[in-house]
């Protein structure tokens, strides 16, 4: 299988040959020292939207991913996270030839429909990069390092804590809307991976954290400090699921001014470019 | 000389090994339950009761069930088979199109046989396989490139192939299910209903590979039981991916059909869509129809009828009957008269929010509200997988119940625009955010009383399941949840009797069989086939 796939790679890379050195010869980025990296030809906006089309109709995408990429069936193309890699090359890979072990499927169509679809895709995982905050983005780092204490959950180039998301490439990913939804409202937009469970122990006694795993016989929690925790269910009383979002909402401890800023800030990370 | 000798003897052990059980005769089929050490087909037997008459393994000791062997198939894809065993000799397919020949007492392998798919596919759901179907020494498969392969068993040499459909028409064509056996003919089913396809079924000639009879589960437009608008009937899906069933004295074959396509757009598709998402009984040598019930007319919400169907004779409401029970993707368990379609039960097993009831032919009176929207609806049960899908039912005829493992699932149902019907046009999609919190959602081992529909137990897990079930003489029902925990219940109660923590997805469904005079259970856990005795001896 995995000779297939490799065979298959360099099939795939074959077939674009002359759309990259014929057609669009700038498509190529050499880099030094390692094959060249291929860059999509067809990224404008334009591109993109005939993408969306395709994505929603004939490329059947929207039957796992949905018309907005949300997921569903098949995984969340908004956040900016790709199991098999992100570069344009990567994409295209994955779209054209599908994932071996996993529902998703190879894609028919030429090549440039492809392109599109990956000019559509990445621009699914970083909606935030081409919008502006009205806010004071260093204003809003002393509110995310002080009053917010975001730091105490959420990690920045690995700076921080890991009970929440990692926020190194959050304003890439995500819009100025969620931005602020996630701050006024966490439980809105709730990672499934970081869903807050309270279990009751038949001491009483309450362990209160992200669940990381669970199944019929056990569950397995990080605790707000972090620790790891794992239960089987026979020695629980309870387990509470009523809060699912440990981050407090910041709609009543933040004024609108301070929220603003916070979103510019969190606008600004968009990770190593 | 010792060396020589135990050469020998280890040749002879092998070859003794290698014959054993050949040929697996029609007769032998037919009688499949009375070779309770065997597992000879998909289901275990025609009538697909996916029960063990075997006892060892039973209420009383399945606290002492130890994993034996496995078998490791190093493979990314999903595992759906359902492997056969024959007098020692286990066959099994493994993603996407290979078959390996095992001693069924330790795993190893004897055999494998790799066919190579082109490397573009077009199967809706994962590159999978649910099984081989054995007749005399050859075994039958069918592929995800569209054909059906003949293998010799003691070998694994290739007999003949025949292709069955070009797999890159239409919207791209593909072969899933486990082939059935019946007299001399392999009847294959073919999945697509996702892909603007024609549906059909097909029988094959199992010593040569001819193509005996096709049948269309779309009549041509003109003909009785064209229920599509304009040509649309042409690309309407209704295909027969699963395996069907086989009642000998009737000479009838079972089989269900699924979706109509485009699956959540009705609009270019009015009428019943005949015949998609219905049973078709179908004379097994000619492949005529003989009746047909359609489970949900003019459906929007992909809700194939592919169960695998469960042949039972029972008493209902007073009188002997020929029965055939089918818990639906609709959520509903249905029981109809097999030997002519006439429907006589429908029962809710899960949520359902989309009829109101069925008049005496079995036609569903809709609630509206329920449809496809642009924007999504959130508010209909059951899910989009159904409360049932194409995992194995069960039943016993100790406690007569039926036993499935159902899906109790909020989902969202999303309506696109449809515009044309090749693969480089519209298809069905979603719309809108059709993730819900976890706990919206769970499974549950049901016993179904087929006299009434009613539920008589049930035993819930976390995560709406994928896998079959399987009740033993030893009143017990094997199954697997998505978390990997592999259990047994008490057949009469529901009661948990025994669990091991598998921690892979389970796609597949069990079977048992006899090794040295054991009583084994196998049944694929993530990408590893588990089998289990007890003490592991």
């Amino acid at each position: 299988m995995r000779t297939c796939w490799f065979v298959l790679s360099s099939m795939v890379l074959a077939s674009m040959a002359p759309i990259l050195t014929q057609e669009l010869p700038a498509g190529v980025v050499a880099q030094p020292g390692s094959t060249p990296a291929l860059k999509n030809p067809l990224d404008t906006p334009a591109d993109a939207e005939l993408g969306r089309k395709t994505f929603v109709t004939s490329g059947g995408c929207s039957y796992c991913h949905a018309n907005d990429g949300t997921g569903g069936r098949g995984a969340n193309l908004t956040n900016g996270e790709y199991r098999f890699g992100g570069s344009d090359e990567q994409l295209f890979e994955t779209i054209r030839n599908g994932i071996p072990g996993s529902d998703m499927p190879p894609t028919r169509g030429p090549d440039p429909e492809i392109w599109q679809l990956v000019a559509f895709v990445k621009r699914l995982g970083s909606q935030g990069l081409n919008e502006k905050a009205s806010g004071d983005a260093a204003a809003g780092k002393l509110i995310y390092d002080t009053k917010g204490g975001c730091a105490g959950c959420h990690s920045i180039h690995n700076t921080g804590g890991i009970l929440g998301p990692d926020l190194t490439r959050v304003g890439r990913r995500r819009s100025l809307r969620f931005l602020e939804e996630s701050i006024i409202r966490p439980e809105a937009d709730l990672p499934l991976d970081y869903r807050g469970v309270r279990v009751v122990m038949a001491s009483g006694e309450t362990v209160t954290g992200i669940r990381l795993n669970e199944d019929d016989v056990s569950i397995q929690l990080r605790e707000v400090n972090g620790s790891l925790r794992a239960f089987l269910k026979d020695s629980l009383k309870e387990i509470r699921r009523e809060s699912p979002s440990l981050m407090p909402a910041y709609g009543s401890a933040l004024s609108p001014r301070e929220i603003e800023d916070l979103v510019a800030y969190l606008s600004s990370l968009r990770g190593t470019p | 000389m010792e060396r020589v000798l135990a050469a020998v003897a280890l040749l002879g052990a092998s070859v003794l090994l290698k014959s054993q059980g050949l040929p697996v005769t029609y007769d032998r089929l037919l009688k499949a339950d009375q070779e309770p050490g065997n597992w000879l087909m998909y289901s275990g037997t025609y009538n697909s009761w996916r029960y063990s008459r075997l006892d060892q393994i039973n209420t009383a000791n399945a606290s002492r069930l130890k994993p034996k062997w496995l078998f490791q198939m190093r493979t990314r894809e999903k595992v759906e088979s359902t492997p056969l065993v024959v007098d020692g000799i286990m066959y099994l397919t493994r993603p996407e199109n290979d078959i390996i020949a095992l001693d069924a007492e330790t795993g190893r392998t004897l055999w494998t046989y790799e066919y190579r798919n082109p490397a573009r596919l077009f199967p809706c759901c994962g590159r999978v396989n649910r099984g081989v179907a054995i007749l005399g020494d050859r075994l039958f498969m069918n592929t995800l490139d569209m054909h059906v392969v003949a293998v010799e068993a003691r070998s694994g040499r290739e007999l003949w192939r025949k292709q069955m459909f070009d797999y890159a028409a239409a919207g791209g064509y593909a072969a899933t299910g486990a082939p059935l056996v019946v007299k001399d003919k392999v009847i294959v089913g073919m999945a697509g209903g996702e892909k603007g396809v024609r549906g059909f079924l097909d029988a094959y000639n199992a010593a040569t590979g001819e193509l005996v009879w096709r049948f269309h589960t779309i009549p041509e437009q003109g003909e009785p039981n064209y229920t599509w608008s304009a040509d649309s009937g042409e690309r309407g899906g209704a295909a027969t991916w699963n395996t069907g069933s086989y009642d000998p004295e009737l000479n009838t074959l079972y089989w269900g059909t699924g979706n109509p396509w485009p699956d959540t757009n009705g609009d270019v598709r009015l009428g019943d869509d005949l015949y998609s998402c219905s049973v078709i009984a179908l004379d097994a040598d000619t492949g005529k129809l003989k009746w047909h019930f359609q489970f949900t007319p003019h459906d929007v919400h992909d809700w194939d009828s592919t169960q695998v169907p469960v042949l039972a004779d029972g008493e209902f409401r007073g009188r002997a009957r020929k029965l055939l029970l089918w818990p639906n993707r609709n959520g509903f368990f249905y029981v109809l008269d097999r030997q002519t379609g006439e429907f006589l039960l429908a029962k809710a097993f899960v949520k359902q929010t989309w009829t109101k009831g069925f008049d005496d032919k079995g036609r569903p009176e809709l609630v509206a509200g329920n449809e496809p929207t642009p924007e999504g609806n959130t508010e209909v049960w059951p899910g989009v997988d159904g409360g049932a899908n194409w995992m194995a039912h069960s039943y016993s005829p100790l406690t007569k119940w039926l036993y499935t493992f159902a899906r109790e699932e909020h989902r969202v149902y999303s309506k696109s625009v449809y515009r044309a019907p090749t693969t480089e046009e519209e298809v069905a999609g979603f719309r809108g955010r059709p993730q819900f919190p976890p706990e919206d959602s769970f499974g549950k081992v049901i016993a179904i009383d087929p006299g009434t529909g009613e539920i008589r137990w049930e035993h819930r897990v976390l995560t709406p399941p994928w896998s079959g079930v399987m009740a033993t003489a030893g009143n017990l029902v094997f199954g697997g949840t998505m978390e990997g925990n592999v259990f047994a219940l008490d057949a009469r109660s529901g009661k948990l009797l025994w669990r091991f923590l598998g921690n892979g997805p389970v796609y597949a469904g069990p079977i048992s069989f006899l090794s040295h005079g054991k009583q084994h259970v196998s049944l694929a856990v993530g990408d590893v086939l588990m089998t289990f005795s007890l003490d592991g001896e």
